[in-house]
Order: structure tokens, then sequence, then C-alpha cells
């Protein structure tokens, strides 16, 4: 009957629809039974609570409506009652799906969490994007720069000469600011560890990110470059749901470490991109063995928590919130590294609730700073992410990516916060301390077992008094091995009352806790210890093998610990942190 | 769309207040934009910075790198910042009339 009626562009869409079925997006276009559970997890739906047309459901069901049609028995037994009888026929219905998929949703993710089915709408609303823009319908702002990035290489039509030219233009100011000759920008450099790329917009407007971020890898003395092609990180193929321009866009960044021979691509601080070249990209493009890659957040934490770099969190004073990116958080589970950079390279760090997989949107997520067109209903569903930022009272929100820059600045202007926006970058290189850093010796090859700090040269840790907590034996005997051979006086206790104990009886400089121990475990050890007055004060570094326990430990309502560290534990690393959480506790104190 | 509507002036702008008409473009339109940005007071500085965004856009149709603007102006970057705290894209070519840049900003 309505396949008649059907447009060529809808029929087309149909079939591309075929095309992206698979076990988990079957399973979230019939695994929906409209609970409502997930609408108040919705940004969208905060802002419009009597538009049902907000709902996550609603959003998902323009895809489930095809489905249903098209693929699933219950469309052709019961049609009226599945949708199935209401599919798009003109390309009218287009554009309003359109703006449902583009204008209404962000693609964040949230509603999946609180879905007791496990459906992942943001999946279904990409996918609508994607048949959306398989037959040419996008907003004006994702085509022009989908387009840039098929034809020029990058989302803003930045061209070789101009990025290039940019490059050295940062290099030759690192050079004069520093005075050092040494300190440049490598541009393709054959074989060098670390290819960084980064985000258009650093280049095109605001490249002091490149500086600072070149400013941090000199300092650690590291062996890096720049691209001249395959550097941007950016992907409008995760907003436009085309994964033929994700593969496109990754597999230039990907085919480009390869042509250099580095050992990884560190992905500048921002979300989608991050997401979309180190995990989507790999699935877009076909990849099977593909180059390791970071977000240079890890990169930078890292060369504080191997001491290659010195930073002073003084230097950053303010108080502080952090935001997660939905990209990085939600769907990369990157939460507490960026907290642990964050506690190192600044003051006073404030937690805004919700936050981590929890956290809101900055509303301009899934491309919407690109579509103006939607920015008014955006900034409306701002409301709840603003009323957040202004509860922590922070005077900075700190992010690790690129769009919730701009997202948020859009938010702090509209709702007239009284605070700034700052990425991880720009405090690290603020924190920095380079008097006692040595000038890094360029082209000469330093073997891999000397990049860590070597630990017996010296005892770094002499004069320190450390407790071990840990209920197995032979961890207790490595550690206390570790600490002793680094020069530390060693205590010990086998479980949590008697850490207690001996914490408040010795007073040690640094407690190394286990979480996961009978009896009292660590989580409730470590609130005790921070709950009493006499050992509060006390570092504790984690060291455990249950990672996936820090959001526990991380939520209690005491200062987060100065340390977390997974088993197995490096000794070279250990000695590291211990040192530097020691040495951060002396600036902090003075 | 939107209408923008500041004393005497009165232009068609984008949903984040960008011109839609740049040809309706004038020293007034310029002095309400900025107004909307953080810049009260238009002097010589922005002046140099505006007119040089809007020639070269007329030019070839979008914004210049940084790059250009800070090498044809003679301003620092940190400069630009100072002229116009909400940065080279929504500030100063937002009072320099032309349209929203493309992408992630």
């Amino acid at each position: 009957m309505a396949n008649q009626a059907k447009t060529h562009k809808i029929k087309m869409m149909e079939e591309q629809l075929a095309k992206k079925l698979n076990r988990q997006v079957v399973g979230s276009l019939v695994g929906c039974v409209h609970c409502g559970m997930c609408d108040e997890s919705c940004h969208y739906v905060l802002a419009f609570p009597d538009d049902h047309k907000m709902t996550p459901s609603y959003k998902a069901d323009q895809v489930r409506k095809l489905f249903k049609a098209n693929h699933d028995w219950t469309g052709s037994v019961f049609p009226w009652w599945v949708g199935a009888d209401k599919v798009p026929l003109s390309d009218d219905d287009l554009e309003t799906l359109k703006d449902i998929a583009f204008g209404t949703c962000t693609n964040c993710r949230r509603c999946t969490l609180s879905c007791p089915m496990g459906v992942d709408t943001a999946t279904l609303n990409r996918i609508m994007r994607g048949l959306l823009s398989h037959v040419g319908v996008m907003p004006e702002g994702v085509r022009v720069v989908s387009k840039d990035q098929w034809e020029i290489g990058n989302q803003m039509g930045v061209l070789k000469e101009d990025y290039i030219d940019t490059i050295e233009w940062m290099s030759e100011e690192l050079e004069e600011d520093l005075g050092h000759a040494e300190a440049t920008i490598p541009m393709e450099k054959k074989g060098a560890k670390i290819m960084y790329c980064i985000n258009p917009r650093e280049v095109k407007y605001d490249p002091r990110t490149i500086k600072e971020a070149a400013l941090i890898f000199w300092a650690a003395g590291e062996d890096w470059t720049m691209p001249d092609e395959g550097w941007d990180n950016t992907n409008f193929g995760l907003f436009s749901g085309d994964d033929g321009l994700g593969g496109a866009c990754a597999k230039r960044e990907y085919e480009k470490a390869r042509e250099l021979g580095v050992d990884k691509i560190v992905i500048s601080e921002c979300g989608h991109g991050f997401r979309s070249t180190r995990f989507e990209g790999v699935n877009w493009a076909g990849e099977s063995e593909p180059v390791p890659m970071e977000s240079s957040v890890m990169t930078m934490l890292n060369y504080v928590r191997e001491g290659k770099i010195k930073v002073d969190p003084t230097k950053n004073p303010e108080k502080m919130t952090f935001h997660d990116s939905c990209n990085n958080a939600r769907s990369g589970g990157f939460f507490e590294e960026p907290r642990e950079l964050l506690n190192l390279v600044a003051m006073d760090f404030q937690e805004m609730y919700p936050n981590r997989a929890e956290g809101f949107c900055c509303t301009g997520g899934g491309g919407a700073m690109s579509m103006s067109e939607y920015t008014p209903r955006r900034l409306e569903s701002a409301k709840i992410k603003a009323d957040q930022i202004r509860a922590t009272g922070a005077k900075v929100v700190v992010t690790s990516c690129h769009n919730c820059v701009d997202g948020l600045n859009d938010l702090i202007k509209h709702y007239k916060l009284d605070c700034e926006v700052k990425q991880l970058v720009n405090l690290v290189a603020n924190a920095l301390v380079l008097d006692e850093v040595e000038k890094p010796v360029e082209e000469v090859a330093v073997p891999e077992e000397i990049t860590v700090k070597p630990v017996a040269e010296a005892e770094p840790l002499a004069g320190r008094k450390i407790l071990v907590v840990d209920d197995e034996e032979d961890v207790r005997t490595f550690l206390i091995t570790v600490f002793e051979d680094a020069g530390a006086e060693v205590i010990s206790a086998a479980d949590g009352n008697e850490a207690i104990a001996m914490a408040r009886e010795h007073l040690p400089d640094l407690i190394s806790l286990d979480l996961s121990m009978p009896g009292k475990d660590g989580v409730e050890t470590f609130v005790e210890l921070r709950s009493t007055a006499e050992t509060e004060e006390i570092p504790v570094c984690v060291v455990t093998g249950h990672p996936e326990f820090r959001q526990v430990i991380y939520d209690r309502p005491v200062p987060p610990p100065e340390g977390y560290l997974g088993k197995p534990v490096d000794e070279d690393k250990l000695v590291a942190y211990a040192s530097h959480i020691l040495e951060h506790r002396n600036e902090k104190a003075n | 769309m939107a209408l923008f509507e500041l004393g005497d002036v009165s232009i068609e702008v984008d949903e984040d207040g960008f011109m839609q008409e740049p040809e309706n473009w004038n020293e007034a339109v310029a002095a309400a934009l900025g107004s909307t940005e953080g810049v009260d007071d238009l002097t010589d500085d922005h002046w140099k910075v505006v007119n040089y965004l809007r020639d070269y856009y007329l030019q070839f149709g979008v914004a210049p790198m940084i790059r250009k603007l800070c090498k044809q102006t003679g301003f620092q970057l940190k400069e630009i910042y100072e002229l116009f705290p909400s940065g080279p894209a929504k500030g100063a070519c937002k009072v320099a009339g032309l349209p929203k840049p493309t992408g992630c900003v």
C-alpha cells in the first residue's frame, strides 16, 4: 500500500538501513518498551518537559518505524501498533526527520545509561542521520564541513601551506619564548615516537594550544612530530552518520602514522576526535592492526607521573571544576585520568554533580556547534548544565574537548555565569616548572630502557616513612622491597584496622593502600583516614588490582587519593609516583 | 533567522548572532555587533582587524587563518584576544560582518 507512494529517496534510505543492521542495532531497535525511564536523563526533555517529541524514545522511533515496516514481523502483523504504518513517504517528511535527528539530540548517549533494556538511542539517532546524509539531507553547516573533510582533508578547509606556515609561526614563537634553538616543532620527522594530531580550530583560529603542547613535549624531552597531512583528528563522519567519511578521515591519520613510522598517535584534547580516531575510526576504516593511539591527557599525565616534567600547582590557584566530554567519558571510559592530572596541576578542584558517565552534555556535542539553526533550542536545553556549573562556585570550568570549550562558552554567555573555560593543556603549560628540566638532546636516539627515570641512581625516597597496606603477603613484600630500595623506611599492615592504628601511631609520609581486603576494605579505610584529624593530611596512593573501584573511591565525600595505580605495578612507576606525590605535597604545603 | 536591533541598527542575523547579509554591513553595524561580544568601544586597533577581515572575506569568501590576520595587521595573537575577548572566530569575525565560521567553533 504505502510502498506505491514512497519517493525514491525514501526507498534509498530503506535500502541503506538494511546495510546498517547488526546485532547491537537490532537489539536497540526491538528492545525499547517505551517505559519512559530514559526521559529525564535527556537535557532536551528537562528543558521542554511537555514536548513528547523531545523524549529519546520518540527520536529513536523514527528509525524504529522504518525497521518495523521493512524488517520485523510485528510490522506485518500489527503495523498500526508498532508505527510501521507511519513511515515517511514524501521528501517533506525528510526535513522533519532532519530537524529531529540533528536538532533535538546531541548523541551524548546519556539516555542509554538509564535504559533497563540497554537500548543505545544515540546509535539509532546517528543511523537516522546517516540515512538522511545518504540522500543528501543534512544541515548546511554539516554539509559544508563534510565537503571540506572529504576534499581538502580537514574540517575547516585549511590548505597545506597555511597549516605549515602556522605551525612554523608557533615554532618560532616557542623558540623565542624559551631562547633555545632546539625548542621547535618538528614537522614530518620520520621515526619520531609520537605523531601529534589536532583539531583544525587550533590551527585556523587559536594556535596557542599548539604552542602549549609543543612546550610540554619539549620540556618532557619527547621525540615527537606533527604531520604535514593527516593532522586533523576531528571527524564529521561521527556527526553526519556517514561511516564512509568517518573511515576516510581516520584512515588519513593511520596511514600518515605508518608512513612516518611513529610509535603512536597522540590526539589533542578533542572529545569526538578522540572517540572517532581511537575507537570508531578503526571500524569505519577496516583497520586490522591500528597504530597505538592515546589522548594527550594521558601523555601529559604520564609525563608528570614519571617525573619527565615538573609542575607547580600553585600557578593555577583558582577554584576549578571539571566537565566530562561525553565522547571521552561516557563513550570512552576516560574518567579518572583527567581528574588526576587536574589535581596535579591545580590547587582547588571541585567536582561537578553529576559527573563522569552521568555528566550532562555541554549541549554543543554531536556537531551542534556547526548548526546555527538549532542554537536557541540548544541553549535552552543547556540550563541544566549551567545550573550545575553555577552550583560548584568554580571560576574555571576545565574540559578536555574543543567542542565542549565552545559549547560551554556559549552557555556561560547565555546564562551569565561568572567563569571561564580552560583545557588541561592550558593548565599544564601554565604550571610547568622549566628551570630544573634538562634540555633534551635532539637527533640522538634514546634507547627505550632509559626513557623511564632510573630508580636506583639515588635514593629518591630517602628519609621518608611509608606505610604499605595490602592483605596479600607477596604483594606486601614486593612493595616493601621497592620502597626500601628507594631509601624509604617502610612499615606495613595487612588489613584496614591495623592500617588505621599504624597510621595514627607512626604518622607516615605516605600510605600505599590496597582496596580489596577482607574485613574493613580499602575504601572504608581510606574514608576513615581522611575523616580523622591526625591522618587526614597523609597522602594516599591506591595500589589495586581493581581499576573499576576508582569511581567508588573518587565519589566519597572526602578529598580524593593523591595517586591511583593498577596492579601489576611497575617498580619504577611506583617510585616515580611516590616521589612525585611527596614533592607535590611539599609544594602545596609551602 | 532573527532580527538584531540596537539603536538605529536593524539587521538579519543567524541564531548565533552572525550577519546574514554581509552587504548591509557598515560601521554602525560593527559597533552594535561589538557590544554583543564584549567590545564596547571600537578603537583604531579594532578597526585595523575588522577591516582586514572584511577585505579578506569579500575577496576570498572565507575567514582568513589567524596566522594571516596577525601577519598582516602586525598584532600578536594575545593582542587579538585582548581586542576581542571572544576570540577571532566568534568575536572579530562577527563584528566584521562575516557569517559564522564553519565547523567546531
